[in-house]
C-alpha cells in the first residue's frame, strides 16, 4: 500500500474517522496499531514476524536496561542492538558480503560457492531499526523512562505514516504523543490535509513525471548525448527531493491530521550553500540520529582535527551504507565525507553572513556537486555511474531522447519553478479561511490527478 | 448531530469499499452482476482493452476495423479427434465448428483448474497455449510441477487429474469464500478504481486526462505506451525491462534450462495420462512482432531448444515473417486474422498427425 494509492486513501479515511470515534486513547492505541500491522502486512505478510520479534526484544531490553545496573544494563543494550542490527545485517548485507567474498576469492585463484539468501529486504528495515535502537539507547543514556505499556511501545516503532519511510522518531517526541487523548481539532485537519495533497502533488505530479525522464537516461546511457544525460542527472536531484520529501510529507500530514506532531525531515536542501549545511536540511531524522549516536559517541570533535575529520568519514561512510548493500551507495557516502571535508572553507564563519550573488554562487555550486553525486546513488553500479559522468563531461553529441516531449519538459522545469517558489515563500500551510480552504483542496485534487502520472512507481526510500 | 452521522456513514463506506475491493469471491460477483450496458456497469471501451486501460478511446485513435467473423471448416473428413486447449484469453470464444475433425472441444482457460475425462475410443489431443507475457510467470516456478512429478496423484485420480499449473486458492480453505490472502489482495487498487469510478457516466472525466496526456505530452496514460509508428498500443508489462513479461527483460540461460524441463516434464506428465498428442504454442506479446529492436528472444530460444520434447505450433515465425497486420491496434490480443491464421495451423497439424497415426494404425 504505497501513500500514493486508492487503498491507502481509503485506508486513511477509514483510520482517521475511526481514531476521532473513539472516545478514549487505549481504543485508539489499538486501532492505530492494527492498523499499522494491517498497512505493514499489505507488502509483504510474513515480514511482520521479524518487526514483531525486533519490538518484543527491544521492548523486555528497555524495561531490563532500566531496571539494571553496571554490566547487567550494558549487557542488555548490546542484546538489543545485536538483535536490530542482527536482522538488518542478515537481510540487507549478507547477500553484499558473501557477494564481495565470492568476488575477493575468485580474484585470489581461489573460487568458492557459499549459499545466497533469496529473500527480499523487508520494507523499511533500516528505518524502524535505526527507530528501534534509538529507543534502548535513550533509555540507557537516561534520557527516557522504558515503557511499560507493550502497545504503546509496539506503535512507538510501528506507527503507520513513518514506518517505511520515516522520519526516524526519537522517542522523547513520539512516546508522550501516543499517551495523551488529543480532541479533534479542525485546524490541525486542514494543515494535515493540505499537507498531506502537496506530498501527493510532488510526489505523482514531479516525482514520477521527472522518473520517465531519469530512467531512460540511466538506461540508454551510452546512446545518449551529454546534455541528455545533463538533465537526466539535474531531474534525478528533484526526483529524488520530491519523492522522498513528498513521502515526508503526507507521512506528517497524516500523523497530524490525528494531532500528533512528527519530527520534520527536510528543509530545502537545494538551497543550502555547501554539504555541511545540506547535511542539516537533508533527511534531518537520519543525520541527526547518526550524528547523537555515532558521531558525538566517537568522540565528536572533542580529540582534535585529526579524529574529528575520521569521525566524519566514518559517518559518512556508515550513512552510505545504511542506504544499500551497494558499493554506489558506499562511495556515494565517502564522497559525501571527502567533499565534507575539502569543502569545509567555503562556508567559514565569517562568511555565513554573505548574501546576494556570492550566495548564489554557492548553492549553485553546492546543488552541482550533490546533483554529480546522486548519480552514483541513482546507478547500478559504480562502473556505470563513472561512465555518466565521464559522459557529461564529454560534451558528445548523440542520443537526444529523454523520454518526454518539449511540452511536457517546459512543463517539468515549470512544475519544479512553482514547488520551489512555494517551499520558499508558502513553506507552511497558510490558509484558515475555510472556503479557501475547500477551494484550495478541490484545485489540489484536480491537479493531482490530471497532471499526475501515476507510473505504480514505489517511492524511493522504501527501499531502504 | 449531522457531522457525526456523516462521520459514521463515511467509516461504514470506505470499510465496505475496502473489504468488498480486496476480495476476490465479491469482486467477482459486482463483475458479474455490473451489466456493462446500464450506467452502474463496468466501464468497457469498444476499442480494445488497452484503448479501454488508458481511455483513449477518448481521442478516437487506434480504432480496428470492424471484425469479421472465423472461418467455419471446410473440413469434410471423419471426426475423431477429442480437442483440449489449456489456454488464455487469446482462444476465448472460439466455437468448435472452426476445428477441423474436432468431434469434441474443450476449452479450460488459466484461472480454472484443469480437469479433464479421456475418451479412449478417441484420439486426444491438448494443446497448451500461452502468451508470451504469462508465459515466465506461469511456467518458471517450481511448485506448478509439484502435482506433475507426484505419479502417485495420477494414479489415485486415473484418467481424471486435477491437474492445473496454478493452484486453486480457496482449495484448502477452511471458509469456501475467504482467505487470508483476501486481505491483501495485490489488485485491491484496481478494484477500488473500479468500485468507486469505473461507470459509464464518469468516463469523462479519465477521457479529459487521456486527452491532455495524448495531445500536450505525445503519450498514453498509466500501464499503457504508444507504438513508435503511432499506430498500436502496447501494454507496459510487455515493454518495460523490469517485468517478467516484457520481450526485453533479461534472460539468461539457467532460466531457458529451467523452462525447458519444466516443459518436458508437463508433455511427460501428460503422456504418461493417456493423451495422444500434445503440443506447445506460444502467443508472441504485440510488440515483439511489430518493434522487436532489442528482444530478448524468449520464444525462439524456447521452440529451437533441441531438448524441447514438446512439439510447438509456431505462430510466432508466421507472424515475424508476414508483412500482414495480425494484431488489434488499441489491445493486447490478436485480431481476426491473427486468431484464424492459428486456427489454420492447428488445423494442419491435427490433420497431419491424425494422418500420421493412421497410417501407422492407431485409432
Amino acid at each position: 500500500m504505497t501513500f500514493i494509492s486508492l487503498q491507502f486513501i481509503v485506508f486513511f479515511m477509514v483510520v482517521t474517522l475511526l481514531f476521532f470515534r473513539l472516545g478514549n486513547q487505549k481504543g485508539r492505541i489499538w486501532l492505530l496499531l492494527i492498523a499499522s500491522c494491517y498497512f505493514y502486512m499489505s507488502f509483504i505478510q510474513e515480514y511482520i514476524l521479524i518487526l514483531g520479534g525486533t519490538i518484543v526484544i527491544d521492548y523486555f531490553a528497555g524495561i531490563q536496561i532500566e531496571k539494571s545496573e553496571g554490566s547487567s544494563r550494558r549487557f542488555w543494550l548490546i542484546l538489543s542492538i545485536i538483535a536490530n542490527i542482527g536482522t538488518l545485517a542478515v537481510f540487507k548485507y549478507y547477500n553484499f558480503f558473501i557477494g564481495n567474498i565470492h568476488t575477493g576469492l575468485q580474484f585470489l585463484g581461489k573460487p568458492i560457492s557459499l549459499p545466497l539468501l533469496k529473500m527480499a529486504l523487508p520494507l523499511g528495515l533500516s528505518f524502524h531499526t535505526f527507530q528501534a535502537l534509538s529507543y534502548t539507547i535513550e533509555v540507557y543514556r537516561r534520557k527516557q523512562t522504558a515503557e511499560r505499556n507493550f502497545v504503546v511501545y509496539a506503535l512507538y516503532v510501528m506507527f503507520y505514516p513513518q514506518l517505511v519511510a520515516g522520519p526516524i522518531e526519537r522517542p522523547q517526541n513520539i512516546l508522550p504523543q501516543l499517551k495523551v487523548f488529543r480532541q479533534y481539532d479542525w485546524n490541525n485537519v486542514k494543515d494535515g490535509l493540505a499537507r498531506m495533497l502537496w506530498g501527493f502533488f510532488k510526489k505523482a505530479v514531479i516525482a514520477d513525471r521527472l522518473a520517465m525522464v531519469v530512467d531512460r537516461t540511466f538506461q540508454h546511457y551510452p546512446e545518449s548525448s551529454s546534455v541528455a544525460l545533463a538533465i537526466g542527472a539535474v531531474f534525478y536531484s528533484f526526483q529524488i527531493y520530491c519523492d522522498f520529501s513528498g513521502y515526508s510529507d503526507i507521512a506528517l500530514g497524516a500523523a497530524k491530521v490525528m494531532n500528533i506532531q512528527l519530527m520534520e525531515n527536510f528543509n530545502q536542501p537545494y538551497l543550502s550553500r555547501g554539504l555541511s549545511e545540506f547535511w542539516t536540511r537533508w533527511h534531518i531524522s537520519l543525520s541527526s540520529w547518526f550524528r547523537d549516536y555515532l558521531y558525538i559517541p566517537l568522540g565528536g570533535n572533542r580529540h582534535g582535527e585529526t579524529r574529528r575529520k575520521l569521525n566524519i568519514l566514518i559517518v559518512f561512510l556508515l550513512s552510505g551504507l545504511w542506504h544499500g548493500a551497494n558499493w554506489t551507495f558506499i562511495i556515494w557516502g565517502l564522497l559525501h565525507g571527502l567533499f565534507v571535508l575539502l569543502l569545509t572553507f567555503s562556508i567559514k564563519k565569517g562568511k555565513e553572513s554573505q548574501t546576494g550573488f556570492a550566495s548564489l554562487l554557492q548553492v549553485l555550486f553546492n546543488f552541482m556537486l550533490v546533483t554529480l553525486l546522486w548519480i552514483f546513488f541513482r546507478a547500478e553500479n559504480t562502473g556505470i555511474a563513472w561512465d555518466y559522468i565521464k559522459t557529461i563531461f564529454s560534451f558528445r553529441g548523440g542520443s537526444n531522447y529523454i523520454a518526454i516531449n518539449s511540452a511536457e519538459f517546459i512543463f517539468s522545469l515549470a512544475a519544479i519553478g512553482t514547488m520551489l517558489w512555494r517551499e520558499y515563500y508558502l513553506p507552511t500551510h497558510f490558509i484558515r479561511n475555510n472556503k479557501w480552504f475547500y477551494i484550495y483542496v478541490t484545485f489540489m485534487v484536480v491537479a493531482c490527478y490530471y497532471l499526475g502520472v501515476f507510473a505504480e512507481n514505489q517511492f524511493i526510500y522504501f527501499q531502504f | 448531530m449531522a457531522k457525526k452521522i456523516a462521520r459514521d456513514f463515511t467509516i461504514l463506506f470506505c470499510f465496505a469499499v475496502l473489504c468488498l475491493s480486496t476480495s476476490r469471491t465479491t469482486m467477482q460477483f459486482l463483475f458479474d452482476i455490473r451489466d456493462v450496458d446500464k450506467w452502474y456497469g463496468f466501464f468497457q471501451g469498444n476499442h480494445g482493452d488497452l484503448a479501454s486501460m488508458s481511455h483513449l478511446d477518448y481521442v478516437h485513435k487506434f480504432y480496428d476495423p470492424k471484425a469479421y467473423f472465423l472461418k467455419r471448416t471446410s473440413y469434410k473428413g471423419p471426426k475423431n479427434t477429442v480437442l483440449f486447449i489449456h489456454g488464455d484469453s487469446n482462444i476465448w470464444k472460439i466455437s468448435d465448428s472452426v476445428f477441423a475433425g474436432v468431434c469434441d472441444y474443450k476449452f479450460i482457460g488459466w484461472s480454472n483448474p484443469f480437469k479433464y475425462k479421456l475418451d479412449k475410443a478417441k484420439r486426444n489431443v491438448l494443446i497448451i497455449e500461452v502468451g508470451e507475457r504469462l508465459l515466465r510467470e506461469y511456467y518458471n516456478t517450481t511448485e506448478i510441477l509439484d502435482e506433475f512429478t507426484d505419479t502417485s496423484m495420477l494414479k489415485k485420480n486415473a484418467m481424471i487429474g486435477p491437474a492445473t499449473w496454478q493452484g486453486n486458492k480457496y482449495s484448502g480453505s477452511m471458509v469456501p469464500w475467504f482467505n487470508l490472502d483476501d486481505l491483501f489482495n495485490k489488485n485491491i487498487n484496481q478494484n477500488i478504481a473500479g468500485n468507486l469510478f469505473s461507470y459509464k457516466f464518469m468516463t469523462p472525466m479519465f477521457g479529459y486526462k487521456a486527452a491532455i496526456n495524448y495531445y500536450l505530452f505525445n503519450r498514453a496514460s498509466g500501464d499503457v505506451v504508444i507504438s513508435d509508428d503511432r499506430q498500436y498500443l502496447f501494454y507496459k508489462q510487455t515493454i518495460g525491462p523490469s517485468y517478467k513479461g516484457s520481450s526485453f527483460s533479461y534472460l539468461g540461460p539457467d532460466e531457458i534450462t529451467h523452462l525447458i524441463t519444466n516443459f518436458n516434464t508437463i508433455y511427460d506428465y501428460y503422456k504418461y495420462s493417456g493423451f495422444d498428442q500434445i503440443y506447445l504454442s506460444i502467443v508472441p506479446n504485440t510488440v515483439t512482432i511489430l518493434q522487436p529492436k532489442g528482444y530478448n528472444n524468449l520464444i525462439p530460444l524456447i521452440q529451437h531448444d533441441p531438448r524441447l520434447k514438446i512439439p510447438v505450433i509456431d505462430i510466432y515465425s508466421v507472424f515475424k515473417d508476414s508483412k500482414k497486420e495480425y494484431f488489434q491496434h488499441g489491445d493486447t490480443h490478436w485480431n481476426i486474422d491473427g486468431k484464424q491464421k492459428w486456427i489454420d495451423m492447428v488445423n494442419d497439424t491435427l490433420l497431419e498427425s491424425d494422418k500420421r497415426e493412421r497410417q501407422a494404425g492407431n485409432k
